[in-house]
């Protein structure tokens, strides 16, 4: 078996933390500018880093390494669970339109084009 | 914008993966190289190393965090009574730059309320401070909280015919007055 598939539990925990990490962060150095502070992102980026911790003891005990990812992904899920459904619910609404083109193509009460 | 969509995808991912692993039965059970029992040891300690040498690493940035950035923090000096818009403009060439005292920099306002500067404009994290002057003698301005005497701080761009101009703006002035200004340029529009 070749080195690297050893090492598959490595580097996907090892991937997903520094990406995870790297996006929170950025998300967190926003705050500067007066974006509004999410505590949650604090808890995401902890998960990150405990899935790094992760990572390091998958080398060692893959099977523990395991089970603390898990709680890793917890702690990240704790600020993309919500983060996700605002996207998909703000995605699948449906707007109302406000102004529209009387006479021409637009219905004046629903959004759909005839 | 792929990051929120690559973090997403990474994620399930992994807590799929760590789930299974987690749940299901190990004994009797051969290892394959989606689920290893374990690497060799040169990796495990070269690997082992370098992951705990990025976790300090990134605990100490973080722990530093973004407000120790190089930005600093500004004493405005206002002329003892006045009140109004004050407008602060940047990188204008032939102006003088910021003096600085105590690591802050001093933005002494001239009685038309509009100074020029050739310093470059602030971004980031700092406290500002404000008071008014009269001679050498000064006192402070609150800036928040009850009794708050500045308002509407903006910064901006314009682009005119000299090049773009960046500058800051704030009012000050009792809670009162800054509305009724406000009122008075809505209605000249």
């Amino acid at each position: 078996m070749p080195i690297y598939f050893d090492m598959l539990p490595f580097f996907l925990y090892f991937v997903a933390a520094v990406i995870t990490g790297f996006h929170v962060y950025s998300l967190l150095a926003l705050t500067v500018y007066g974006v509004p502070f999410n505590p949650l992102e604090v808890v995401s980026l902890l998960g990150s880093m405990v899935l790094l911790l992760a990572a390091c003891i998958s080398l060692f005990r893959p099977y523990a390494a395991a089970r603390v990812a898990l709680i890793a992904c917890l702690l990240i899920w704790s600020f993309y669970g919500p983060a996700t459904a605002n996207l998909v619910r703000t995605r699948f609404q449906r707007h109302k339109v406000v102004a529209t083109n009387c006479g021409d193509e637009w219905d004046a009460t629903s959004s759909k084009h005839r | 914008m792929i990051l929120p969509f690559l973090s997403l995808a990474l994620l399930t991912a992994v807590t799929l993966y760590s789930a299974i692993v987690s749940f299901r039965q190990t004994e009797g059970i051969e290892p394959s190289w989606i689920f290893p029992i374990r690497t060799k040891r040169s990796t495990q300690i070269v690997l082992g190393i370098l992951v705990l040498a990025l976790l300090i690493a990134l605990s100490f940035i973080i722990g530093r965090g973004p407000r120790q950035e190089s930005t600093r923090s500004s004493r405005f000096l206002i002329p003892e009574g006045y009140t109004g818009w004050v407008r602060i403009e940047f990188e204008v060439q032939g102006a003088p730059p910021l003096p600085m005292e105590g690591g802050e920099y001093i933005i002494k306002i001239p009685a038309n309320g509009v100074l020029h500067t050739s310093s470059a404009e602030q971004y980031g994290w700092a406290r500002d401070r404000y008071y008014y002057y009269s001679g050498p003698s000064t006192h402070s301005l609150p800036d928040s909280g009850e009794g708050d005497l500045i308002w509407g701080k903006l910064n901006g761009e314009t682009s005119g015919t000299s090049g773009k101009q960046k500058y800051e703006e704030f009012f000050v002035g009792t809670a009162e007055q800054f509305k009724s200004q406000s009122k008075e340029k809505e209605s000249s529009h």
